[in-house]
């Protein structure tokens, strides 16, 4: 591979800069002229008619300019299962179902007005688990689909399931056999920028909405499907992306808020601003889907697998986004992490009156990785076979297909567990006696190379070229914090051959970038790289055949210019134009010259001057490119769970070293080590950043994080009682390792590992407990209280 | 009801007329108009509303407003030196790597200017009792203690 | 929320003037109880009148006992080198409580004041023996502070009374004091926390003071423990059995933080370990 000016540098991140300095542009700092302050009504019961509202009081309040219902406004349905309403009608569902909105001159105004606003409910019985909602009498939480036919159960109508090989003969062949049953919990994204939304419409009734969105393309989509409720036919919309105060799934959606925002502004005919408060981010934002999975694995005598059984139920809540859709990505571990003959998956999913959730960081991944790699550690121990040789016996190869049809084409799985075990120095931590001390791992399987779940899994990119070297890029995947923006600047830099101080990249905006599904399952970087490749290419095409006819004339005046400078000098024999029109250019740090040219100074022509000679001219031009990827990946067949959904696939493996008390229950990680195979390391430091970052949320996700609710209310609805990891929880050592197996559909060949830093986290820790102190807890958060209850239980059974 | 106060801000002078239920952060970000720093909880749980008030961190969010009669203040944007320089802090933030949202930026720098400003040679556990308050979703914390010590041993090598 | 005036007066008798003028106002010192409260509508006050900058509220002295001025904001008390050596008890106890920002704007006279059954100095101003002093206008009363709690959030203070002072005895020097505290992670309200204050001769125990907090109605002296431990010798037995004890001393709730079950746990464990530190 040639030398590579910028990429697998150090390089600080180009939107450090203002973000250090609070200039960057958050949604909570945006205004309008003339802009109105949103608020929404939120349900005060899980599971109610609504017999009356009365909105008459908050209308006559001075500075209220809109108060809307669903019995004002005409039905405006949203969701992928279309099974959600903007403003409720006749029944609420959960207790964040928005029954009324306002919007007022001031934000105080506008609390007011909520404030003011009478509901009369008449409550009815609720359903709070998946349990309830199949039982065979249980209320209908939806009572009619979409279509307006009649429901027969709370089962949501989504279908994920897998089917290979022959279970059976799986189970028969197998020598050692366990099962288990695993939950995990609600988790709250917690960005720390809440979400918010600020929508207006011009003259010609074309909506523009600044969000905090990761799918602007379908928002966009979304939106325009919306508009026609309210009698606009053939209307645009323009969505435009801030600055985002972090993501992690909460932007992949179209969500209420920003549905009501356009219906205020609408109304009003002013930009109408809805940005929630951290208690509304809490009670009133969908948070991540959690989960009860069993599991069965058996292996033979020599420890290979032979067959896996998972089945997962979802509690969905009232209504349907991407939680939903968690199951497509649970595939991946169920069918691909380790080398299994016969699988079997399935996944149920019911309406509940809890809050429905939606998409984070992991996508399912790590719900079932929870449950497989404990169940893992536990049929090694059955089987008399250390866990770390176990996973060794059934690792993932390079150049295989999985039974999903998943082509695994590079894999350093067997590099990652191995450099873990070394770190952790296995053996000798394993045996730890006597000190309530002890180590575990667990492994991971993600996409890598985009994930297609859409049709399309593309992105393009634009890029031009001005006056003075300078290039622009419009390119529709957003910054979240993840490094996407240093990505292009330095992949441009290095593509196309300018400093990544002449690279530009303009506000992810639908009216100016091109399309792009959305920045989601680790595909930013992935996409991001590979499509500027392919617009530098072409952009640099385009530069070197204009630079055929007029790159003679600038090298003449530069030689010229030189001679004037140095008139001793003798100019080898070369001849500029016979070598210019064979075309053979190179760019590199904003230089044009021609390959196997003499390596002299004047035969340098910097590219803002030939930019200009190529525009400045008659029949002049200017430059610009585009591209569109759409990655060699394919739509699975979610009936079969079956396809290759993933360019390349990242895999990794995590390790930690624990120390219980066993009095209080508290669990102290004294260190942790994660080795992911990359492909290839884009930028060391923000790289770091990202697996520093999901460790952290693995971290929460395994001890600390957990959304309680009592009958659908969500209790803790605070940072005060839903505790984030702080910066204490993090100090032990983290030892990080990437490993870089250059895949060839990556750019750079690097692969997409946004993710994969927090999908074994859990299952690492939960099997060095094991090792430390011989408990297992099976459902997540693994508190103190349930390590003691754990540790009683089976001093319990002992001294039976 | 409204009343005047003044206080110093970013090392200027100032007079304001302020309403009596409104929080420092209101005062900061509305009437100032300084939205680098930002309100992330509300209750003084996340931190990236700290600003300086008086030579320490202080939660701009549960601070009254017209408590800041008299005093000094200072927020993210008084950190920029002259001809738009990041501080020395700032440039340790951008170099290792502790930013990526940037939400809590703000509030993370101004918690480790108020511990720097104190004293410039922290311990690791130093450091992190000063940014217990200021909670981060998106670095995992390592590299923000990174650039504390780097910003650290800048300022103890200028001074 | 509901719009409030704000007052800054310059003395106590201001204070009083402004309370007796506007009967629903409430004092706010630090604020980081108060502005939570208000912001949340669970205090709906007409005005709120500051202490924050009383010079009588201010002054710690460390002379024949010590006077904490109940408006020392926390970390003024961390700060103080007289306190660090004469009650690092309480100074370790005032480390816990949140954050730096938080430590930097509450006082101590709040954090008694909020009456929470959480508070963080309680258990060791308990162990202390610490005396509260509150005054309204010219009324001025001297209260243990075992005697100041009288429920969730309640105190014995009438609506006019504020604490102005806490007054500790230095206890002497052979006598040594711990305290404990555990959240679910390092910035959080206390699920339980603990202060045992001992006076020994090798391991026979003079003297001992043991108080708990977040695992009763209020923060409480644990009396039984106390008795079995006093005028005794310090076995391993005697631990055990005064782990018992503080368990069954207690009647924590469960609520959204944590069980009630955990947090008589805890009681137990670091009423055992605060002893075992302060014997060797």
């Amino acid at each position: 591979m040639s030398k590579l000016n910028y990429i697998g540098k150090t390089i600080p991140r180009p939107d450090s800069g203002d973000k250090v300095a609070g200039k960057a542009l958050y949604i909570q700092d945006l205004s309008r002229p003339g802009m109105l302050y949103g608020k929404i009504k939120f349900s005060e019961h899980a599971h109610a008619k609504i017999l009356h509202i009365d909105i008459t009081k908050a209308q006559k309040l001075p500075g209220v300019m809109a108060v809307v219902t669903a019995y004002n406004t005409p039905e405006m349905r949203f969701g992928f299962l279309r099974d959600n309403f903007i403003l409720k009608k006749d029944k609420v569902r959960q207790f964040r179902d928005e029954v009324a909105a306002v919007a007022a001159i001031s934000q105080e105004i506008a609390e007011e007005a909520i404030r003011l606003i009478d509901v009369e409910y008449e409550p009815l019985p609720g359903i709070f688990s998946p349990l309830e909602a199949c039982q065979e009498n249980a209320i209908l939480i939806h009572e009619l689909d979409p279509q307006g036919k009649p429901v027969k159960d709370n089962k949501v109508p989504v279908l994920f399931q897998h089917s290979s090989g022959d279970i059976e003969a799986g189970k028969k062949a197998a020598k050692h056999i366990v099962s288990g049953s695993f939950s995990t919990q609600w988790i709250q994204q917690s960005c720390m920028g809440t979400a918010g939304a600020i929508a207006e419409f011009d003259m010609n009734n074309n909506l523009t909405i600044w969000t905090k969105t990761q799918v602007p393309f379908l928002a966009q989509r979304d939106f325009i499907g919306f508009l026609p409720c309210l009698g606009l036919k053939d209307k645009n919309v323009r969505v435009i992306v801030p600055t985002l105060g972090g993501a992690f799934g909460t932007g992949l959606d179209t969500h209420a808020y920003e549905y009501i925002s356009i219906l205020l502004a609408y109304k009003t005919g002013k930009p109408v601003k809805i940005v929630y408060d951290r208690n509304e981010e809490f009670a009133c934002l969908s948070p991540r889907q959690s989960s009860q999975t069993k599991i069965t694995q058996g292996c033979d005598e020599n420890g290979m697998l032979t067959f896996r059984e998972i089945h997962v139920i979802q509690d969905n809540g009232a209504y349907t986004s991407w939680g939903a859709t968690f199951p497509s990505v649970m595939l991946l571990p169920a069918t691909s992490l380790y080398r299994v003959p016969n699988i079997k998956f399935h996944a149920d999913i019911y309406y509940t009156n809890n809050t429905y959730c939606q998409a984070m960081r992991g996508y399912g991944n790590p719900e079932v990785n929870w449950a497989l790699e404990t169940n893992m550690d536990e049929l090694a121990e059955i089987a008399g076979i250390d866990p770390y040789e176990f996973r060794m016996i059934n690792c993932n190869k390079s150049n295989e297909t999985t039974p999903m049809g998943l082509k695994v084409t590079t894999c350093a799985l067997d590099k990652c567990m191995e450099s873990v075990a070394t770190k952790l120095d296995w053996k000798h931590s394993r045996n730890q006696q006597g000190k309530y001390r002890g180590v575990g791992m667990a492994s991971l399987f993600h996409v890598g190379g985009g994930g297609r779940i859409y049709k399309s899994d593309g992105t393009g990119m634009f890029l031009k070229l001005d006056d003075f070297g300078n290039v622009y890029v419009s390119h529709g995947g957003v910054e979240m914090g993840q490094g996407l923006h240093s990505v292009l600047k330095l992949g441009v830099a290095e593509a196309l051959g300018v400093k990544p101080e002449k690279v530009f990249i303009n506000q992810v905006d639908t009216n100016t970038c091109p399309w792009d599904v959305g920045t989601h399952a680790s595909r930013g970087s992935f996409m991001a790289g590979n499509v500027t490749i392919k617009a530098a290419n072409d952009l640099r095409n385009k530069l070197f055949e204009q630079a055929k006819n007029l790159f003679p004339s600038l090298a003449d005046k530069n030689l010229k210019a030189f001679c004037k400078k140095n008139p001793s000098y003798e100019a080898p024999k070369f001849d500029v134009r016979e070598a210019a029109l064979k075309g053979n250019f190179d760019l590199v740090e904003g230089y044009l010259f021609i390959k196997d040219a003499p390596k002299e100074p004047w035969l340098l022509v910097e590219l803002g001057t030939l930019l200009r000679a190529i525009h400045f001219r008659e029949q002049g031009t200017m430059l610009s490119a585009h591209a569109f990827y759409d990655p060699p990946n394919e739509l699975p067949d979610w009936n079969k769970g079956y396809g290759n959904m993933s360019a390349s696939y990242a895999v990794g493996a995590q390790g930690a070293e624990v120390e219980v008390d066993t009095e209080t229950g508290e669990v102290k990680i004294l260190r942790m080590v994660a080795v992911h195979d990359v492909g290839k390391v884009l930028n060391p430091q923000t790289l770091k950043g990202q697996m520093y970052g999901a460790l952290a949320q693995g971290l929460g996700y395994t001890l600390y994080e957990q959304i309680l609710t009592k009958e659908g209310k969500i209790l803790n609805p605070d940072f005060r009682d839903y505790k984030i990891p702080t910066v204490k929880e993090m100090d032990f050592p983290i030892d990080l390792e990437f490993v870089e197996t250059n895949d060839s559909a990556g750019p750079w060949g690097a692969k997409g590992v946004g993710e994969s830093g927090l999908c074994p986290t859990a299952p690492a820790i939960s099997n060095a407990i094991y090792n430390a102190i011989g408990v297992r807890v099976r459902d997540l958060p693994i508190t103190p209280e349930k390590i003691l209850a754990a540790l009683q239980e089976k001093q319990k059974q002992q001294s039976e | 009801m409204k009343r005047e106060i003044s206080f110093n801000v970013n090392s200027q002078q100032m007079k304001l007329e302020v309403e009596s239920h409104l929080r420092l952060i209101d005062l900061i970000r509305d009437q100032l108009g300084l939205t680098g720093t930002k309100e992330g909880c509300g209750e003084g749980e996340c931190g990236a509303c700290t600003v300086i008030v008086d030579g320490k961190a202080v939660n701009a969010c549960l601070y009254p407003a017209l408590e800041l009669e008299g005093r000094t203040l200072i927020t993210i944007e008084g950190l920029l030196e002259e001809e738009n320089k990041p501080s020395v802090i700032q440039k340790a933030f951008i170099d290792n790597g502790a930013v990526q949202c940037g939400f809590c930026s703000p509030g993370m720098i101004m918690s480790t200017k108020a511990l720097l400003d104190k004293n410039n040679d922290p311990s690791d556990e130093e450091i992190r009792i000063a940014l217990l308050g200021n909670l981060c979703r998106c670095t995992g914390y390592v590299q923000i203690v990174e650039s504390v010590k780097a910003a650290a041993s800048q300022i103890r090598r200028k001074s | 929320m509901k719009k409030f005036e704000f007052y800054k007066p310059k003395s106590l008798t201001e204070v009083w003037e402004l309370k007796e003028m506007i009967p629903n106002s409430r004092y706010i010192a630090g604020g980081t109880d108060v502005m939570v409260k208000v912001k949340s509508g669970l205090l709906v006050p007409d005005a709120l009148i500051s202490l924050r900058d009383i010079p009588e509220l201010k002054n710690i002295t460390v002379g024949e006992n010590i006077h904490i001025g109940a408006g020392s904001t926390i970390s003024e008390l961390i700060d103080n080198e007289q306190l660090q050596t004469s009650v690092p008890v309480l100074i370790q106890a005032a480390k816990r409580i949140g954050s730096l920002q938080i430590r930097n704007v509450a006082t101590i006279g709040g954090n008694i004041g909020n009456c929470s059954p959480c508070a963080d100095t309680a258990p060791a101003l308990l162990v202390l023996e610490a005396r509260v002093v509150v005054r309204s206008g010219k009324n001025i009363r001297e209260i243990p502070l075992q005697n100041f709690f009288t429920g969730p959030g309640a105190s014995c203070l009438t609506s006019q009374e504020i604490v102005v002072e806490i007054i500790i005895d230095i206890p002497n020097t052979k006598t040594k004091a711990i305290s404990m505290k555990k959240g679910r992670v390092q910035l959080d309200l206390a699920l339980a926390s603990v202060a045992v204050l001992m006076e020994t001769d090798g391991n026979f125990c003079k003297k001992v003071r043991i108080a708990a907090g977040s695992v009763a109605p209020v923060p409480l002296r644990l009396i039984e423990v106390e008795k079995l431990l006093e005028n005794s010798e310090i076995t391993e037995e005697k631990i055990k059995e005064a782990q018992q004890i503080a368990m069954k001393s207690v009647s924590p709730i469960s609520d959204v933080r944590t069980t009630a079950d955990y947090r008589c746990q805890l009681v137990g464990v670091y009423v055992k370990k605060s002893i075992q530190s302060l014997i060797n």
